[in-house]
């Protein structure tokens, strides 16, 4: 098998696995139980925030909380941040091209009286002028690191020009794409949110970083753990496991990234190679973990699944389905036409991702191009 | 009040005169099979068949699994009581009370005729035990919403009241095999039931066009094969590749005419594998006009390729019944998730509702489609499902 959706997930790496297992199987009690067991529990879960804080550099301005995913992260920060602090306002602002776990988020409040407010995007990430025309009554911008499809990065250091400039509208990067993968900086973000699987950990593991002081109502209520801000017995392994992953992509990730530069040009080259069957959509700032193209003249689920049936996975909009005709609302925010945005295949990069995988893919596409009838 | 064995009664089989041996022997293996598991002991007599309970537990299991095996028009669970008067009443009414009906009646058959009372007198104890315990009950001997049948043997008394109507139809295996062409549409799942119903096995036939067609729709087939498992607990797959004849039929036939060629090469490859696999008759889950190619027209003119017989149960049924009996048999989510067995690229825009038949073979001779037939039945895929599992056969 060929691998190349990692932007969907990613497998655990070895040394993650063994530290869950570590506590799984040796450290499994409650980190809440005031017993000499669950006091050991504890330990790893206090070492587990330590480390994401310490990794990221935020260890003295945020506090870590970990949940199931980025996804409740999102959750998490837009409806606890918007639930305190509608007394400053009613506009919540959201790029184009976010996540469907923050844009609906977003809309879902609308029925709570407040504002969602869609910043467009320029050169495929959130407009920080557009920023500056919204602020009015604004209280939180969510917006995206690198975007999930494709691979836009953002202009951070405008965003937190912005947030400067305009105290009361809270800041939550969702970096989930970015996060041991790009060498950012997160410190003058309020909110941060990310997921494990993506990083080398697993499924149903996530953290939300909150800058210190301040007080998001809670979605979940019931006990005390990670201070009030989410109930439910902490998934110590999970967490455990997820601070390993981070620890160990960021030691790698100078190194990771040159590579990753390296075969997101090898695969440049080569689409730019078949000439009118592909538009690549490039961005000024572009992640080399994620390459997104439109196929032009074959429909791009029937070259995915062509792809599938011959062990190379990638990832499009749609399904080979005409009931679910979809779209790529990213690539039609950015500004791309009716077809491009209908026909994209996304193909992203990993740890363990090799110049073989992609002369197998491009050989594949080719294959598949000739042979496939043209739409 | 515990039920004693399950009495089963035949519907059609009572007609067959000869061959009615041989149908209740097809009816009991395939009522022994379904019972697999349950340790029920399975008697096949003249009129009825008789399951008996190893314990009382396992009644309502018993009668959901027989629900599903055709050839049954009723099956009614029977309890054993004592001959004693006072003890028989007491059973009779009791049974009567949890019907929870208000008007009833009782029937009695005295199959040991030196039982003290006679069929009136039994009739009359029981009733009236009846009508004493619940003053909400009356008897109605024209109309009773509920009638205890009452059967007095030498060794006891056996009651029965209510009866679950079976699938009716005819015992599975009875009435050969047919190779059925299965989309993965709501359709042709429900032909299926029809022909299981009345006793035909079939045989699965699948057009698969990869990668214009996902592997989704396999999944979703052995998903619904799973659910036809419960009236055919084996049932085989046969996945045929036709990728290649779906582009040499785009490549050179006009557009409007390519859907009504493309159903004459799956029904030639259609008759072939039937004769191959033995199977008696191809089906389909057609229906006059509801799509294009199922216009009397288009299907004349598909059908001309083959005089093998092409059963279409559904022939003459509104797509709303159809439904109904999809979501009835359990099929009908599974049909509708969004993975077609088409590719939109092959859709023509005006399909032909009435196709010529000279336009139609002198499109088939620009290309040679005769290695194309060949190529495809020789690179068919089998799957086998197996009481709702697939099942991979050793070498």
């Amino acid at each position: 098998m060929i691998y190349l959706d990692h932007a969907a997930t990613g497998a655990v790496s070895p040394a993650a696995l063994s530290a869950y297992l570590e506590v799984a199987q040796n450290h499994w009690g409650n980190p809440s139980s005031i017993h000499a067991f669950g006091y050991e529990a504890k330990r790893y879960l206090d070492k587990a925030r330590k480390t994401v804080l310490e990794v990221l550099g935020l260890s003295r301005t945020h506090d870590c909380y970990f949940l199931s995913g980025a996804s409740e992260a999102n959750n998490l920060a837009i409806k606890g941040a918007a639930a305190s602090f509608k007394s400053r306002g009613r506009k919540i602002l959201y790029g184009a091209g976010e996540h469907p776990s923050v844009i609906n988020s977003v809309l879902s409040l609308a029925k709570e009286g407040f504002e969602p407010a869609s910043i467009p995007l320029i050169g495929g990430a959130p407009d920080p002028d557009a920023l500056k025309l919204n602020k009015e009554g604004a209280i939180l911008a969510c917006l995206m690191a690198v975007n999930n499809e494709t691979g836009a990065v953002s202009d951070l250091d405008a965003f937190y020009s912005f947030r400067l400039a305009n105290p009361k509208c809270l800041l939550l990067i969702d970096a989930t794409q970015a996060i041991g993968k790009l060498p950012l900086s997160y410190r003058q973000a309020d909110l941060i949110s990310f997921s494990g699987h993506k990083i080398g950990a697993l499924k149903g593991s996530g953290a939300l970083l909150v800058k210190k002081g301040l007080r998001l109502t809670p979605l979940i209520d019931g006990g005390e753990q990670e201070s009030g801000v989410r109930a439910g017995t902490v998934n110590v392994a999970g967490a455990y496991c997820l601070a390993m992953a981070l620890k160990e992509s960021h030691s790698d990730l100078k190194s990771n990234l040159a590579k990753t530069q390296r075969l997101y040009d090898l695969l440049h080259q080569g689409l730019r190679a078949m000439d009118g069957l592909v538009k690549i959509h490039d961005h000024p700032r572009q992640s080399p973990y994620v390459i997104c193209f439109s196929t032009l003249h074959h429909k791009a689920s029937v070259i995915v699944e062509g792809l599938s049936n011959k062990g190379i996975m990638v990832s499009s909009v749609s399904a080979c389905s005409s009931k679910k005709e979809n779209t790529s609302y990213v690539l039609e925010a950015e500004g791309a036409g009716k077809e491009e945005a209908a026909n994209p295949i996304r193909v992203s990069f990993g740890k363990g991702s090799s110049e073989e995988d992609v002369r197998g893919l491009l050989a594949a596409l080719g294959q598949l191009f000739n042979e496939v009838k043209k739409i | 009040m515990n039920c004693d064995y399950l009495m089963v009664h035949y519907g059609e089989l009572s007609t067959k005169g000869n061959n009615r041996k041989e149908f209740i022997s097809c009816l009991t293996g395939n009522v022994r099979h379904a019972l697999k598991g349950l340790e029920c002991k399975v008697e096949g007599k003249r009129d009825h068949i008789y399951v008996r309970l190893p314990n009382p537990t396992v009644e309502e299991e018993a009668i959901a699994r027989l629900l599903s095996v055709s050839g049954i028009q009723r099956i009614s669970p029977v309890y054993k009581c004592s001959r004693d008067e006072g003890e028989l009443a007491a059973c009779g009414a009791s049974l009567i009370r949890d019907s929870m009906k208000s008007t009833f009646k009782v029937e009695t058959k005295r199959s040991d005729k030196t039982y003290p009372l006679d069929s009136y007198a039994i009739c009359r104890l029981i009733a009236s035990a009846a009508l004493k315990t619940d003053s909400r009950l009356s008897v109605d001997v024209h109309n009773p919403e509920v009638t205890l049948r009452c059967n007095l043997r030498e060794d006891a008394a056996y009651l029965s009241l209510s009866s679950y109507p079976g699938l009716g139809g005819y015992p599975l295996g009875m009435n050969g095999k047919v190779t059925l062409l299965l989309s993965g549409g709501i359709d042709s799942p429900v032909a299926a039931y029809s022909l299981l119903r009345r006793g035909i096995k079939i045989e699965g036939l699948h057009f698969a066009s990869p990668p214009y067609t996902s592997m989704a729709v396999i999944d979703k087939l052995k998903d619904i094969l799973s659910v036809l498992n419960g009236f055919q607990s084996d049932i085989r797959l046969d996945v045929v590749p036709f990728t290649k004849i779906q582009e040499a039929i785009y490549e050179h036939v006009p557009e409007p005419y390519c859907i009504t060629i493309m159903r004459r090469m799956m029904m030639r490859l259609a008759e072939s594998w039937a004769r191959k696999r033995k199977c008696l008759a191809i089906a389909t889950g057609e229906s006059i006009g509801q799509v294009a190619s199922q216009t009397l027209e288009s299907l004349q003119v598909i059908n001309e390729v083959t005089n093998y017989p092409i059963l279409r149960p559904l022939c003459v049924s509104d797509k709303v019944e159809v439904i109904e009996t999809a979501k009835r048999i359990g099929t009908f989510d599974i049909s509708i998730r969004p993975f077609e067995d088409c590719c939109t690229i092959f859709k023509p825009k005006k399909p032909k509702t009435h196709p010529n038949i000279e336009h139609v073979r002198r499109y088939e001779s620009f290309f040679d489609f005769l290695p194309l037939l060949e190529e495809a039945l020789s690179g068919i895929n089998t799957i086998y499902m197996s009481d709702g599992e697939e099942v991979i056969p050793s070498k």
